[in-house]
């Protein structure tokens, strides 16, 4: 199974899927700011300010997947010494510190309006905070640390160690008594979200979703590539 | 119409700040990822091209992706 995601198999396809997603990214982008700017409605309590959800859901879950997927290729790493998942995980760190950054800043523009405060130094807040730093870390090891098997050693103790972080992010709103509210939209459970707001909000997911694969697999590339120059050495 | 969708009930600025922060750090980061593709994918090229024949044709024979790099290189130009 592992021979199918063998650089040179995934190469092939990655042209072609990013292809797809370029051909439908603007359409899609169109629908969603579409339905969060124009056509969603505007909360009773927080009125036109409750738009800033729409990129700030997003960019947060989107965060909190991407180390989720880090620290659990950062195991497999640790076990089956698989050279790919160290690719992956150093091609999907930026976009997960990207996009963690993101909600911290939105979530701050959110929160002068509705609770009348740039930042507090709230669980869920601070947690988010030590996400962005542990993601720091995990790309300061890639960067520095020149040998590769070193780099990726550290960067999945970093990874793993940072996914204690990962349930205590989700919980912190039950947890402790915070200034974040709790979870509008669950999984298991019936979400307190009406359909008005929960559409535009997965058409804006869908759009972050593209955004990353695309930002993922060019990253993806480059690394491929990293790696041929450097066989192409032999023949100096 | 329009003036309410630029003034959002007193919290235009807030709304426009955020959806204008996401899209600039977006683009910034997608010409970034594109210019460093480019880059590496011009910089394998040029090595391929220094090789002799015979290992020019062994790259290409054992290696998808230098295929791959060629192709997409050859359709761009």
């Amino acid at each position: 199974m592992f021979k199918f995601f063998a650089q040179s198999n995934v190469y092939f396809f990655i042209e072609k899927i990013i292809k797809f997603i370029n051909s439908i990214f603007f359409l899609i982008l169109i629908i969603g700011l579409t339905f969060s700017l124009i056509l969603s409605p505007p909360d009773f309590l927080q009125g036109d300010s409750v738009r800033i959800m729409y990129v700030h859901v997003p960019s947060a879950w989107i965060g909190l997947a991407c180390f989720s997927f880090i620290a659990i290729l950062s195991i497999f790493n640790f076990i089956f010494k698989i050279k790919n998942f160290y690719l992956i995980n150093k091609s999907l760190a930026p976009i997960g510190l990207l996009f963690t950054c993101l909600a911290i800043v939105t979530g701050s523009l959110w929160g002068k309006p509705t609770w009348g405060t740039w930042w507090a130094w709230d669980a869920r807040l601070t947690s988010m905070v030590v996400l962005m730093f542990f993601y720091f870390f995990f790309l300061l090891t890639i960067k520095f640390i020149t040998n590769q098997q070193l780099a990726n050693k550290v960067s999945s103790i970093i990874a793993i160690a940072g996914s204690i972080n990962l349930p205590i992010i989700k919980y912190s709103v039950e947890w402790w008594s915070t200034l974040h509210q709790p979870a509008s939209i669950k999984i298991s459970g019936s979400s307190t979200i009406h359909s008005s707001m929960l559409l535009p909000l997965l058409a804006m997911l869908l759009v972050f979703l593209l955004y990353c694969a695309l930002i993922f697999l060019m990253k993806y590339k480059t690394e491929i590539i990293r790696i041929k120059k450097k066989t192409l050495k032999k023949y100096d | 119409m329009i003036e309410n969708l630029i003034h959002m009930n007193g919290y235009g600025l807030f709304v426009w700040l955020s959806f204008g922060l996401v899209l600039v750090s977006c683009s910034l980061v997608y010409l970034k990822a594109k210019k460093t593709l480019n880059k590496y994918e011009k910089e394998y090229l040029a090595e391929l091209k220094t090789l002799s024949v015979n290992e020019k044709n062994e790259v290409l024979t054992n290696s998808k992706v230098a295929q791959q790099v060629l192709v997409t290189n050859s359709k761009a130009n």
